[in-house]
């Protein structure tokens, strides 16, 4: 089996729904999920919420981000998931980070304005490369803070 | 000794030989294979090829799925093996010959029920077998009051052939596991997910309460089904169609699965990729339709056909450039069929091919006695191309006829240039190299793909119809700027369906160099060319 590094990128849209209560807790049990899923998977990455959009990277070994993949592509909680890249990568550009969760922080709110068109983010505007980008320059920040 | 062998037996010493061995073995209706040592296809009779697409020279493992990668051993009890190419099952008897070849005897499955035993349970996906799902749907519909309750979900993969040709047979297996996967997490643990073989499989639904239950599972399915899939780093892409069909539609379990499929092909004939219910006015369609496919297929030998060809005029000089062919079926009974209700179904199962090569052949010979340089225009369907003898066809055609290659005008629709786009582009540009001209076709109405008019030098455009109909501004503004752009890239440009003389005045307007519609000249048969050439002016 190949288990060399690969890099996987893809944008959703949140099914959840927009009252409040019941998306902090779905987004907070995919989180938990994922960190504890992801920890032993060995994948690190980053999450990323904002108006009704997810946007997800994912890199560890390939056969298991593509299981892990497939597990997420069945999660009703979202749906229209577009795949943006599947590269093979030389090192982890998230090495600290089971899943990291980028949020609706007014810093980050701000960050997503300039990328973004005036509804917000919209990754669907983006490539993966550039997705990737983004997150892992928020995630230096979150770091950093 | 089974049957193959012994037929074997029996026949080599015998003095007079006078049926070979070979052409008996051609002639069995079950499959039998040779297979070397290295596993590869030494010799494959006729219904091998037709039931495993078998050919020397193949790898035995490609042709079915439940064979472990070492060739059984003799001894052992027959291999329940199911087909890649067909989805039957078979079982597979192994004997070996002394220098280490097999000869494989492959008895469907279904004749020998008892004799091996068969498990229940397809082994690549773990999902039930068709006798366990008939089983279960049986007993479903016995079930009295419970019948109404049930539904089953008839599913086909949209481009999975593709995958497994591309990818490999290995690829294809892993990504059927996948999917029977999603299959089983969109469904309850209640309901029994069912692969009949190669792409096809089938849910049976329990306690289904309205027909919105139904409706919600079978677009979950398509949904989830038609997800992306990554494989081995591949991104592969595959949909699926699904028929629903009800319990209380049917008695039996075989009726109420033939429902399922008749509802599944209408899924697929409306573009794949969706659902649809079964309703009762289905078999009365699809009957209509193969009483019209058993027509179509005589309908060339009985001499059917025939070819009116409608005039197309320079805008500039007035004068008729040529004509093109426009084919039509006088059906002995129904009258005449016009192309639109029998194009589709004689893409569907094939027939286009040759009634496409009989339309060139035609149009060809019956252009030679045309009088002056006047061209004849062919259709050419797409589905021409993948037969991958259109070149040839067009060569012949122009061979046999004597008609000067820059004569012929070739037309495509957008649709020829969608699939295997570099393949199509050859064979474009080998005709062209025979002198032949190349239009696009109806462009307009479909991808309109700018890309397509860089990848290939077209000689002209053929703007829709429904631009032409209608004045608005929007349709004014198309057609002016598909005009603009062809002519700056060469190419001349036909407005189609012409009807007034207004229509004409604002085409004229708008830059297109050609004109071809009622205003213009009807369809007409060949013989009235003449007449029609010596008196027209525009
Ligand atoms: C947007 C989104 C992102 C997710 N990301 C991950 C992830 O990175 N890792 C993971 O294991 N599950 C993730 N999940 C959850 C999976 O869909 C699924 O529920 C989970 O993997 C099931 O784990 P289990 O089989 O251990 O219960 C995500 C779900 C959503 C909706």
């Amino acid at each position: 089996m190949d288990n060399s590094l690969y890099r996987l990128v893809y944008y959703s849209r949140n099914q959840i729904g927009d009252d409040g209560a019941a998306f902090s807790s779905n987004v907070d049990e995919i989180l938990a999920k994922s960190r504890v899923n992801n920890l032993r998977d060995e994948i690190t990455g980053a999450l990323l919420f904002n108006a009704g959009c997810f946007a997800q990277v994912l890199e560890g070994p390939l056969e298991r981000v593509e299981a892990a993949f497939e597990r997420i592509q069945q999660d009703e909680r979202h749906g229209e998931v577009s795949l943006l890249a599947v590269d093979p990568i030389s090192h982890r550009y998230f090495p600290n980070w089971a899943m990291g969760f980028i949020g609706t922080s007014e810093a980050h709110a701000k960050r997503f304005a300039d990328v973004g068109s005036s509804s917000g983010f919209d990754p669907s505007r983006l490539s993966g490369e550039q997705i990737h980008t983004l997150l892992r320059d928020l995630a230096i920040e979150e770091e950093a803070a | 000794m089974n049957a193959v062998t012994s037929i074997l037996h029996t026949l080599e010493p015998h003095p007079f030989q006078l049926l070979n061995t070979e052409k008996i073995l051609e002639l069995l209706p079950r499959p039998v294979l040779v297979v070397g040592s290295d596993g590869l296809v030494v010799y494959a009779n006729k219904a091998s090829e037709v039931s495993f697409g078998a050919f020397p020279g193949g790898a035995v493992h490609a042709l079915f799925t439940g064979l472990g990668t070492d060739l059984p051993d003799t001894s052992c009890a027959p291999v329940s093996v199911t087909s890649i190419h067909s989805g039957e099952s078979f079982d597979a008897a192994f004997v070996s010959f002394d220098d280490g070849q097999y000869l494989v005897d492959l008895r469907p499955a279904s004749q020998n029920q008892g004799i091996a035993l068969k498990t229940d349970v397809d082994e690549l996906t773990g999902l039930a077998k068709r006798n366990a799902l008939l089983s279960h749907l049986s007993s479903a519909l016995s079930n009295g009051s419970k019948s109404s309750s049930i539904a089953v979900h008839c599913l086909d993969l949209d481009r999975f052939k593709m995958v497994n040709d591309t990818l490999g047979h290995a690829t294809g297996d892993l990504l059927l596991k996948k999917v029977a996967d999603r299959l089983k997490a969109a469904c309850r643990k209640s309901d029994v997910v069912a692969r009949l073989g190669g792409d096809e499989f089938v849910i049976l639904q329990h306690d289904v309460d309205d027909l919105a239950a139904a409706e919600k599972l079978a677009s979950r399915i398509v949904d989830l089904v038609g997800r992306t899939y990554v494989l081995n780093g591949h991104t592969i892409n595959i949909g699926a169609s699904v028929g629903v069909a009800f319990g209380a539609d049917a008695l039996q379990p075989d009726d109420l699965l033939r429902n399922g499929d008749l509802a599944l092909y209408e899924a697929k004939k409306a573009g794949r990729g969706r659902y649809r219910m079964f309703e009762s006015g289905m078999d009365a369609l699809l009957l209509g339709r193969r009483e019209m496919e058993i027509d179509l297929r005589r309908a060339l030998a009985l001499k059917q056909f025939k070819l009116n060809y409608q005039p197309f005029l320079d805008v500039s000089t007035k004068r008729v450039d040529g004509f093109e062919a426009l084919l039509r079926w006088e059906h002995p009974v129904k009258g005449n069929i016009p192309p639109l209700s029998f194009i589709s179904l004689a893409e569907e199962n094939g027939l286009i091919v040759k009634i496409g090569e009989w339309v060139l052949r035609t149009a060809c010979l019956e252009a030679m006695s045309w009088p002056n340089d006047m061209i004849v225009a062919v259709n050419v369907s797409p589905l021409q191309f993948k037969a991958d003898t259109l070149l040839e066809t067009v060569a012949s055609a122009l061979r046999h006829s004597g008609l000067p290659a820059h004569r012929l005008e070739i037309e495509i629709t957008e649709g020829a240039l969608l699939d295997d786009t570099d393949n199509v582009i050859q064979t474009l540009n080998a005709m062209r190299a025979l002198g032949v001209r190349i239009s696009m076709d109806d462009f307009g109405t479909g991808y309109s793909s700018l890309s397509y008019l860089q990848k290939f030098p077209f000689n002209k455009l053929k703007i829709d119809r429904s631009f032409v109909a209608c004045d608005d501004a929007d349709s004014e503004a198309i057609l002016r700027s598909i005009a603009s752009l062809g002519t700056s890239l060469g190419m001349s440009i036909t407005a189609e369906g012409v009807e007034t003389a207004e229509q004409l005045a604002r085409i004229r307007g708008e830059r297109c160099t050609h004109v071809q519609g009622y205003l213009t000249g009807r369809p007409m048969g060949t013989d009235q060319i003449p007449a029609f050439l010596a008196q027209h002016i525009l």
